[in-house]
């Protein structure tokens, strides 16, 4: 079939287009087809080249495509289209499908599948006419998969299904074969992930419900689909979505219950939903914390291995300990929590770091028993040592982790107190000089915490030594750059600092 | 007992202004930048076997992310646009740590130099002060307009040009450390102290022998007891005083 001759184009020789202008189209051609895979990467769109049938000849190369190949694959994809014009006029059956799992090939290469053409031939109304009820399942299931795979491009690509999207969610229900609901669940994912209105458009054409519904299956394959399409659609930024998902009957104990599996993929895309649940609704961050949630999410922490499933379970549990629920769980927990963060903080990649580093922060700004057990674990050395020799984004999430770990909770009324032990056993450690280098930044954020932290050194530190300190460090140096600083707040701080512990009368009575 | 006054005063005066640290919980919206190289990292890892990403491909989307990190050069007047955080620290230091040649105070902009220059160490500008031209300059590059005194400067720069009062272009001096290290030795053995760090020219030794003299001239003057009086003639790091008195002006010249 055509698949062949495409191969077989491959492994004829390149054909021999020798001047300039040639060398010149293949750069560009070159330039725009990276320039297209880096857009495909930042896209949360994914293009389904595999699927349930064990036609395994889609192309799938990182090679340039030629560009007489390229033309010939044009023309190849609007003569598809064309065939099944005449196929469903004709009301052929087999030749419908035929025709579309012709399309549907040709549209599944990852290197550039000829959608415009597609979409030019008129694809879509033919493929909405392939999705009518009754239709054999392999018809719903190709037409289901073109048009997924035609979502997973550009956005007037994805728009371009609009017409198509009632049948899609009504491909959905419990009476699909569970291949066909799965396919058009990637393909309402991918609708999904384009823009908000897209989102707003397939909710109120009622996406959310039979998506939720496909989430207590038990087979991974769909659940997982579902998930991703969920995760999708709920991401906002409003937060309705969200707070409807969480209070359809049987949606928590799905995500309880695949969270708690083995299968390391599909619990990756059920703690994704998670991830958006807990970001954007503080209703179902209510829900969620009246459950074993955390306890399921710290197992699966210890017991993962993997960093795609390692960062929706720390963003998840991140998000969780952010809301404004009271840390609840015993210690126990907390204890497993902070190893697992303690883990997070020694990996390789930089943003777990930095996102183990800000959950750690939030537990920090908890209780005092709550600061205490983190100060007896392995974090804290760690944290001291990143806070000296990491890059500039986590020393400030350490930052806040190491301030927070020094001043009790605030009641409420004016300044809050000092935990001494602690304050003084981080700065013998030597992290005064982290936090001058944060008020040498330019970055706002990270000079009024390291003003802030110089402020409880020289408040708290014994007998004066904090003054003598923070002259050592550097620190009255750092400060007194502020005079010239544009911002207010800072340079009032900076100069408040330096008039009340180290004016005229500083170091007299020596 | 100082000291303890010191802290008496030192906390009334800071819990009035004084923003302190409160543990706060930080939360951020799914699609909060924080959570970007997370998100791109998500990606990465889905579409790998699908667009068959190698791995320097999969490095340069990541570091994609790094290139929109710009930084801004927060000193009034600057405006200099840096590409990483090293880069600004260089640029700090080569743009605005200029200093004095006569006292060694630190300006952030060569203008702002020139004008300490004239108000602290120009007896010629004092002369013409006195005499009620206006000679203060108002900071603001581009404004032109000049005051009769640094009190009036300091009224206009918050009237026309919203300075807050904390800006202090002349701050009260505070000795540095090694400045008090010296009156103590000083008290302690009456010889005069060497240049500390090696580093400063003997032009600059002379000078400091002489100020200390004058330094201790002046404090005989006050009245008070052995606590340094509020002029001091320092080092670098520390810094300008409101103005110098002419009977010690014209002891430096020589």
């Amino acid at each position: 079939m055509a698949g062949e001759i495409a191969a077989s184009h491959r492994r004829d020789p390149i054909k021999n287009t020798v001047g300039n202008a040639a060398v010149q189209r293949r750069r560009q051609h070159a330039v725009s087809v990276a320039k297209e895979r880096r857009e495909a990467m930042f896209r949360t769109k994914r293009l389904c080249t595999e699927g349930f049938t064990n036609d395994m000849d889609v192309a799938i190369n990182g090679d340039m495509m030629i560009e007489e190949e390229s033309s010939l694959l044009e023309a190849q994809t609007s003569s598809a289209v064309e065939e099944l014009k005449l196929a469903i006029s004709s009301k052929g059956k087999e030749n419908t499908v035929n025709a579309l799992r012709e399309l549907r090939r040709l549209l599944s290469r990852s290197e550039f599948p000829f959608v415009e053409i597609a979409l030019k031939s008129g694809a879509i109304p033919l493929l909405a006419q392939c999705l009518s009820f009754g239709s054999q399942d392999e018809q719903l299931l190709e037409a289901a998969w073109c048009l997924t795979n035609i979502a997973a491009g550009k956005p007037e690509e994805t728009k371009a299904l609009v017409p198509t999207l009632p049948l899609l969610i009504a491909h959905l229900g419990d009476k699909s074969s569970l291949s066909v609901a799965e396919q058009c669940a990637w393909a309402l994912g991918n609708v999904a992930g384009e823009s908000e209105e897209l989102r707003d458009l397939l909710l109120s054409q009622g996406a959310l419900l039979p998506l939720a519904r496909m989430m207590s299956h038990d087979k991974g394959k769909t659940v997982r689909t579902a998930a991703w399409a969920l995760s999708n659609l709920i991401k906002g930024p409003d937060p309705e979505a969200a707070t409807e998902l969480i209070k359809i009957h049987g949606v928590v104990d799905a995500i309880l219950r695949h969270l708690k599996k083995s299968d390391v993929e599909l619990a990756t895309e059920v703690a994704w939903v998670v991830v958006y649940l807990s970001a954007l609704s503080d209703v179902a961050i209510q829900v969620l914390m009246k459950t074993e949630i955390v306890q399921v999410i710290v197992d699966q922490l210890a017991a993962s291995n993997t960093l795609q499933s390692l960062i929706p379970l720390l963003r998840s549990l991140g998000n969780l300990m952010a809301g404004d629920v009271v840390l609840g769980p015993g210690n126990e927990t907390t204890d497993s929590i902070i190893r697992s963060l303690s883990k997070c903080l020694k990996s390789e990649h930089r943003f777990l770091k930095k996102e183990a580093a800000w959950v750690l922060s939030n537990i920090a700004a908890g209780s005092v028993a709550h600061k205490q057990m983190i100060c007896k674990s392995e974090a804290v050395s760690i944290l001291l040592n990143l806070l000296v020799t990491s890059p500039f984004d986590i020393k400030k999430e350490v930052a806040y982790v190491l301030g927070n770990l020094c001043v009790a909770p605030s009641d409420g009324s004016g300044r809050p107190s000092l935990l001494l032990d602690h304050l003084v056993s981080f700065v013998r450690n030597g992290c005064l000089c982290g936090f001058i280098d944060l008020v040498k930044s330019s970055d706002l954020e990270a000079a009024r915490l390291g003003l802030h932290f110089i402020e409880l050194v020289l408040r708290g530190m014994p007998n004066g030594e904090g003054q003598k300190l923070v002259e050592m460090a550097d620190g009255i140096d750092a400060m007194e750059r502020f005079q010239f600083h544009e911002n207010d707040e800072l340079r009032m701080m900076a100069n408040l600092l330096v008039d009340s512990y180290f004016g005229e009368t500083y170091g007299v009575d020596e | 007992m100082m000291m303890v006054d010191n802290h008496l005063q030192t906390q009334t005066q800071l819990q009035s202004e004084f923003q302190y640290w409160f543990p706060v919980l930080r939360r951020f919206g799914p699609d909060d930048p924080f959570f970007a190289s997370g998100n791109i990292e998500r990606e990465l890892l889905a579409k790998q076997i699908a667009l068959d990403l190698t791995e320097e491909e999969k490095q340069e989307l990541r570091n994609l992310e790094d290139e929109y990190s710009e930084v801004f050069c927060p000193i009034v007047g600057c405006g200099a646009t840096l590409k990483s955080l090293t880069d600004f620290e260089d640029h700090y230091n080569a743009r605005h740590t200029s200093s004095c040649s006569v006292c060694s105070r630190v300006y952030p902009t060569s203008r702002l130099l020139s004008i300490h220059v004239s108000e602290a160490h120009d007896s010629f500008f004092q002369a013409k002060a006195a005499r009620g031209y206006p000679m203060y300059e108002c900071l603001v590059e581009g404004c032109g307009v000049k005051l009769k005194s640094y009190k009036s400067r300091h009224q206009h720069l918050m009237d026309k040009h919203n300075f807050p009062s904390t800006y202090e272009f002349f701050k009260k001096s505070r000795p540095s450390k090694k400045e008090r290290m010296k009156k103590i030795q000083r008290k302690q053995k009456h010889v005069a102290v060497s240049a500390d760090e090696g580093e400063e020219s003997s032009a600059m030794q002379v000078e400091e022998e002489t100020l200390d003299g004058l330094v201790s001239a002046v404090s005989k003057l006050t009245t008070s007891d052995s606590s340094p009086s509020a002029i001091s003639f320092g080092r670098r790091h520390t810094r300008g005083f409101t103005f110098v008195p002419r009977a010690v002006q014209r002891e430096t010249k020589k």
